[in-house]
């Protein structure tokens, strides 16, 4: 039995490896022109998948150079760690990471930013060591336009409530608090049990709503902020029959969203496209290997980034925040399906 | 240790054993024989003080939302209730449950979209068992803690199926499973229009807790887990295969870890394969609360159930409490410390 475990262990680090290996060698290395690789955090889920889809976008653009998308099978910062430290021993020129864990990534990306190679984040806006930090929107922004879409579809008056994925989520927590701020201009809405906490699981937070809607049963309006907050609401209120009746918007991914979208479920869903966001980060980092500067306001030329702020980040690199967010309702989200 | 409660039946329990002079020693002797009573009591308990803060509570469609929420952590306690009886732990259950269901929904997907929902069940259950009898393998031969073995698995089973199978959400299961899902056996439509359904598969967890019942009270193998449980190397002594108890056991668990799985895909209309992480925590207290001993040997059925559906009330009252979210996690903590306080006592009673 202990040689049969052990097999099985040796074979399970042979897979990882080989994972680590075909990825980090599939960023085909050209000869000439600079490379950027763009590291997300874990490759083949769609979320990632759709990031893939700008990155290749921007390499068909920009053929001088060599551009690809690289991540680890599972969701490991120190699979991830490892890749990104496979690129900067092969002399990448650019690196485009959305770090699994910030702190874990640090003293690499000091290393690397030290010996040259250029470092560009996503994601992380607490990242010290970067030299641009790309975000798709103000949190605070994106907690309003959420809250208002939800109080236009509930005629602004009505009974309504948060969920967060963890009250410890500082983005959520950001995303409804500006929400109740927004709120607060209509007399007529009334939060009630606010901050629910989701843990992403669907399940859970079908139970919840399912208690929500019995302590309330004339709630008019929910706003959820993990991705699969939108899915058990949007469970819960189709299986009581109050599809129309009661609004929901929160954020949420449109394929899984769909058939939720396409019943009334959910009204709508927010969130920002990775296909841009991998299209901007790529773009900074050109700038920066052509030895360009960022300025407040620039145009990065990527839907969403037209105008971004720039701002001094957490360490001696720039916050770049654009205002790529999306908000997508039964009509308009097969424009954006992924 | 001395009084070892062997089987539920609680009249071969030895109550005369209570220390005299006690106020109501008869009254503390029932509760001591039947520790269920306690559970049931406090679930009563709370039922009646929920309604009395918030009469929203008292709907018929409450009592379907708590049957409902108690099918999945009910399949995987009883799964647990007869690991613990035979004197081991099960952890590994939430990782077996995935493994089942984002398994056999890819498989489905991918291979054999038309497959009858019964043998989608019967297969998930069989991944199940499967994985079960794996544990309980390693549990005898490396002669290890179960706690041990089962932490390992936990993470080895979970970890081979983001590997090898795939870390994608399946959110387009196929039609049969979610027919299954919404397939329902009671509609109640309320006062304000909200329908509330009780679906089909909820009859799976009083059919799982009468096949536990019967394997555990009215099998050879039933009296051997509770021997075994019980005292292990004296049931060794007397002939009881060790081997063939742990790997009933564990695979009993399993298969009924499987057929959760199989619910989970199926009430939720996707596959998540990170599904179920955490539930261990919360599975394994209700089965305490039900009045198995963590040490083995004892518990009943009935019991398990009612600690589920403790469990399962209070995490599904706290926002019709009006208990601020931020409280709610100190006062889930706080009912089981004082539910475990009433065991304790229990115990040292019996030790007299």
């Amino acid at each position: 039995m202990t040689t049969r475990h052990h097999a099985l262990t040796t074979g399970l680090k042979a897979a990882l490896l080989t994972t680590v290996m075909t990825v980090a060698g599939s960023a085909a290395w050209a000869q000439d022109g600079k490379t950027i690789t763009t590291v997300v955090k874990i490759s083949g889920i769609p979320w990632f998948d759709r990031m893939e889809t700008g990155v290749d976008l921007y390499a068909e653009e920009h053929p001088e150079m060599t551009i690809s998308q690289v991540g680890p099978a599972t969701a490991d910062s120190a699979q991830q760690l490892q890749i990104v430290q496979d690129l900067i021993a092969r002399g990448t020129d650019a690196l485009a990471v959305v770090p699994m864990d910030p702190g874990v990534l640090e003293g690499l990306l000091k290393r690397a930013i030290d010996r040259g190679t250029i470092v560009v984040t996503h994601e992380a806006d607490n990242q010290v060591n970067t030299m641009a930090n790309i975000e798709a929107f103000d949190n605070a922004e994106y907690g309003t336009a959420l809250n208002e879409r939800l109080a236009e579809c509930m005629g602004q008056e009505g009974k309504w409530t948060t969920f967060v994925g963890s009250l410890g989520s500082r983005t959520h927590m950001q995303w409804v608090g500006a929400g109740e701020e927004n709120a607060a201009k209509y007399p007529g809405m009334e939060l009630v049990d606010p901050n629910n906490e989701s843990f992403d699981d669907a399940n859970g937070t079908y139970e919840t709503a399912k208690e929500i809607l019995r302590k309330h049963p004339d709630i008019k309006g929910f706003q959820t902020s993990a991705g699969n907050d939108v899915l058990g609401v949007g469970r819960a209120i189709e299986e009581a029959g109050l599809t129309g009746k009661v609004c929901l918007v929160g954020t949420g991914l449109p394929n899984p969203s769909a058939a939720y979208l396409d019943s009334g479920a959910i009204t709508a869903i927010g969130f920002w496209d990775p296909q841009k966001a991998g299209m901007a980060m790529n773009e900074v980092a050109r700038i920066l290997l052509e030895g360009g500067e960022l300025t407040d306001g620039m145009d990065l030329g990527v839907e969403g980034y037209e105008s971004v702020s720039v701002t001094q980040g957490a360490g001696d690199g720039k916050l770049v925040v654009g205002n790529g967010m999306v908000i997508v309702d039964k009509d308009t989200y097969a424009e954006r399906l992924f | 240790m001395t009084v070892v409660q062997h089987m539920n039946d609680p009249l071969s329990d030895s109550s005369g054993k209570t220390a005299p002079g006690r106020r109501a020693p008869r009254l503390f002797s029932f509760l001591q024989a039947h520790p269920e009573a306690v559970s049931l009591l406090l679930l009563v308990l709370i039922c009646a003080s929920v309604a009395a803060i918030n009469p929203a509570f008292l709907q018929p469609s409450s009592l379907i939302d708590m049957g409902r929420a108690s099918v999945v952590t009910g399949l995987f306690a009883l799964g647990v209730f007869t690991v613990l009886a035979s004197g081991g732990i099960d952890v590994s259950f939430p990782a077996v449950g995935a493994v089942a269901m984002y398994g056999i929904s890819t498989l489905v997907l991918n291979v054999f979209p038309d497959m009858p929902m019964a043998l989608i069940i019967l297969l998930c259950v069989g991944v199940g068992v499967l994985l079960g009898a794996v544990n309980g393998v390693l549990v005898h031969e490396l002669r290890a803690p179960a706690l041990i073995v089962t932490i390992g698995t936990l993470y080895v089973f979970r970890g081979v199926l983001l590997v090898f199978v795939g870390t994608v959400w399946l959110m387009e299961l196929p039609p049969q499973m979610v027919a299954f899902g919404q397939w329902s056996l009671i509609d109640i439509t309320t006062s304000s229009g909200v329908t509330v359904s009780l679906p089909v598969y909820f009859l799976s967890l009083p059919l799982a807790g009468v096949l536990t019942w019967f394997v555990l009270n009215r099998t050879l193998m039933g009296r051997a887990i509770f021997a075994v449980g019980g005292k292990a190397d004296v049931a060794d002594r007397l002939g009881y295969n060790l081997r063939a108890v742990h790997v009933f056991a564990f695979a009993f668990a399993g298969g009924l870890a499987g057929m959760a799985g199989a619910i989970q895909a199926s009430a939720n209309r996707m596959a998540n394969p990170f599904d179920f992480a955490g539930t261990e925590i919360i599975v394994i207290a209700a089965v305490i609360l039900g009045g198995a001993r963590i040490t083995g040997g004892t518990g009943s059925v009935l019991g398990t159930v009612i600690g589920v559906l403790l469990v399962t009330v209070v995490n599904n009252v706290l926002v019709l409490v009006g208990i601020p979210s931020t409280w709610q996690r100190v006062v889930v903590g706080a009912f089981i410390l004082l539910a475990a306080a009433f065991f304790v006592l229990r115990d040292r009673k019996t030790n007299i």
